[in-house]
């Protein structure tokens, strides 16, 4: 009895990850696998191969892949810059002076992704806030280029993950001993060099969780990159509900998709093992 | 090896002193304990020490230099703190390393200084363990080697016993006082524990509320108090109040309810209210009658090598502790025996 307790607690998150998750994903990879449809049809019966041939020939699905990757990467890193010296800030604020930022930096998670997003096309819009307001000095003739590109995507979803970046980065800094930093200072180090050879690694583990959490929503996200990107920026996210939804090719998004999941896959397994912490 | 002086250290955050004025010499090689109950300014004098509170007012000299104004990297000191504070995402050989690294030393003797101190805190084995993987004791050893292997102008210890349990701080008790000595560093220590203070120091400073009570060889604190604080804060302590005495030249002669009379050593400062001293394992047990006072047994508490005793007398409840071998039961009427040597005249606290 004792002994059968702990499978059965874990027994209904166990259903709902195979139910709502894992079912899911053996579909589409199962859908990826059937024969591309003809006259009108979602798929032909019989499995094969030709989803994934069709998008690995076809250079315009086939170059989003890395663009998007991309994309992930650099609001990753922009998260990372942006996230750290915040996280850092408010792990050393007074406790109320932490509590104010602490909600602060949570306060975005309560708008929700369309209206955050919308809110970017305001301000960026060729006819936006940023733009009127430069023209109106005299400072510009013609608007800036400021949506429609990775620029505006990328600090569209900066802005949208940041929260996901500097949550785990906190945890991880509000973790460490202050004694330790002072032992370090002790032993002759400067403040820098507290940062660089004791503060920076010992905060890895969260560094490690906020990017790939970033970087997992960043590459996945649909509503941002298409109202900020305006169907100009193309990302795989975006091809595949094109293909799905508007096209009705079921196996040729699937696989698509099921080629992002696993890049991304790649990807964050070689982060992993590049930060490998040995003293965890 | 370094001397150290402290010129009335004043330290306060906003309006109230938590430091009012520290003096305090520390000779080559000694190993000085300050001790008090928790808020007595004692890791505050030992942070301003090490750099990580700027002092209101007053120097610290190291070697007569005046290091009051540096920031703690150019201190040249050596650290242990209560939470040991190692590094936890290296292991104990580059934890011991990490300070000679930021002295620019050459990395092959990094690697012969690193393993000579190794050897001195009995770590040889554990060198490519990380902290997260080594007993408190152990852990505790790492803090000291990483301290003593960039050889400091002094090492500072601040409760470094406090997280151990009492076995292994028995045990590390000797094992820091074996290695100061065979270092011959400058040693300050702090601690709220007074068998830690006396049983390891060359000093004892005894400080309350930001000021020094008193400072003195563990034998002068314990036997010679100033004050009835000090007194009770550094042992067991029956202080009688002073019954009517004659003043004499450097003694005072002093009658006991029971009509035998004393001398004992007079205080070297004038005092409001003057209490005398006896510890109580300097008082000893004697038949009904005899003595210098009488009493009755009301508590025997038997505690291995010696016994515990609670005596009510005219005096009030004096503890007394005897020999194992000495027995009395409860309820039994004894004698007292003061030793008018082992007395001791003492400041009475204000508000007792």
């Amino acid at each position: 009895m004792s002994r059968r307790r702990p499978l059965l607690l874990i027994a209904p998150a166990a259903a709902l990850i195979f139910f709502f998750v894992m079912l899911p994903y053996i579909n589409v990879l199962v859908m990826s696998l059937r024969m591309p449809g003809s006259e009108g049809k979602p798929f032909d019966p019989g499995f094969g191969f030709e989803a994934y041939a069709q998008f690995f020939t076809q250079d315009y699905y086939l170059s989003a892949l890395p663009h998007t990757l991309w994309l992930g990467i650099i609001t990753t890193a922009v998260c990372l810059l942006l996230g750290y010296p915040l996280a850092l800030h408010i792990a050393t604020a007074s406790r109320r002076w932490r509590g104010i930022l602490y909600g602060i930096v949570l306060s975005p998670l309560l708008v929700g992704i369309v209206i955050r997003s919308y809110g970017w096309t305001i301000l960026l819009g060729n006819t936006g806030v940023i733009n009127k307001t430069l023209k109106d000095l005299g400072i510009i003739v013609r608007p800036l280029k400021l949506m429609y590109n990775d620029f505006g995507v990328v600090l569209a979803l900066a802005h949208v993950f940041l929260p996901f970046m500097v949550l785990p980065l906190l945890s991880s800094l509000q973790g460490i001993d202050p004694a330790i930093g002072q032992a370090a200072r002790s032993l002759g180090a400067s403040r820098l060099t507290v940062f660089r050879r004791v503060t920076f690694p010992v905060s890895m583990p969260g560094v490690q969780s906020g990017c790939i959490l970033v970087f997992v929503l960043a590459i996945s996200s649909y509503v941002t990159p298409a109202l900020i990107g305006g169907m100009r920026v193309k990302t795989t996210t975006i091809l595949v509900v094109d293909a799905l939804i508007d096209q009705f090719l079921w196996p040729f998004g699937s696989a698509m998709a099921f080629v992002l999941a696993l890049s991304a896959g790649l990807i964050v397994i070689a982060f992993a093992m590049l930060t490998r912490m040995k003293w965890k | 090896m370094t001397e150290v002086s402290l010129l009335s250290l004043v330290k306060s955050y906003g309006g109230a002193p938590a430091l009012r004025g520290i003096s305090l010499s520390v000779g080559h090689g000694q190993f000085v304990s300050l001790l008090g109950p928790s808020g007595c300014g004692k890791s505050t004098t030992l942070r301003c020490i090490a750099g990580f509170e700027e002092v209101t007012d007053g120097r610290i000299l190291f070697d007569g230099k005046d290091i009051s104004r540096k920031l703690p990297e150019k201190r040249d000191i050596g650290m242990v703190f209560q939470s040991y504070a190692l590094f936890p995402h290296l292991t104990v050989a580059q934890n011991l390393a990490f300070g000679l690294e930021m002295r620019k030393v050459p990395k092959a003797q990094i690697a012969e200084r690193v393993a000579r101190t190794l050897d001195l805190v009995q770590l040889t084995p554990y060198a490519e363990r990380y902290p997260k993987a080594l007993s408190g004791g152990q852990q505790q050893r790492v803090a000291l080697g990483r301290a003593l292997v960039i050889e400091p102008a002094i090492l500072l210890l601040d409760e470094p016993l406090a997280n151990l349990d009492a076995k292994l701080r028995d045990e590390m008790r000797g094992f820091i006082r074996d290695l100061q000595k065979r270092v011959g560093i400058t040693t300050i220590y702090v601690t709220h524990d007074q068998n830690e203070a006396m049983t390891m120091s060359d000093l004892v400073v005894v400080m309350f509320d930001g000021a020094i009570a008193q400072a003195g060889t563990p034998e002068e604190i314990y036997n010679t108090p100033s004050t009835e604080a000090v007194a009770r804060f550094v042992g067991n302590a029956n202080i009688l109040d002073l019954p009517a005495a004659n003043p004499g030249a450097g003694t005072i002669d002093l009658t006991l309810p029971g009509g035998a009379s004393l001398t004992i050593p007079a205080p070297e400062k004038p005092a409001a209210r003057l209490g005398i001293m006896a510890r109580p394992e300097q008082i000893a047990l004697t038949g009904a009658g005899q003595g210098h006072l009488g009493g009755r047994v009301t508590r025997r508490l038997f505690g291995g090598g010696y016994i515990d005793y609670e005596i009510a007398t005219d005096f009030g409840v004096l503890a007394v502790q005897t020999p194992a071998n000495v027995l009395a039961d409860e309820g039994q009427a004894v004698g007292l025996l003061l030793d008018p040597a082992r007395l001791w005249p003492v400041a009475r606290d204000a508000a007792a």
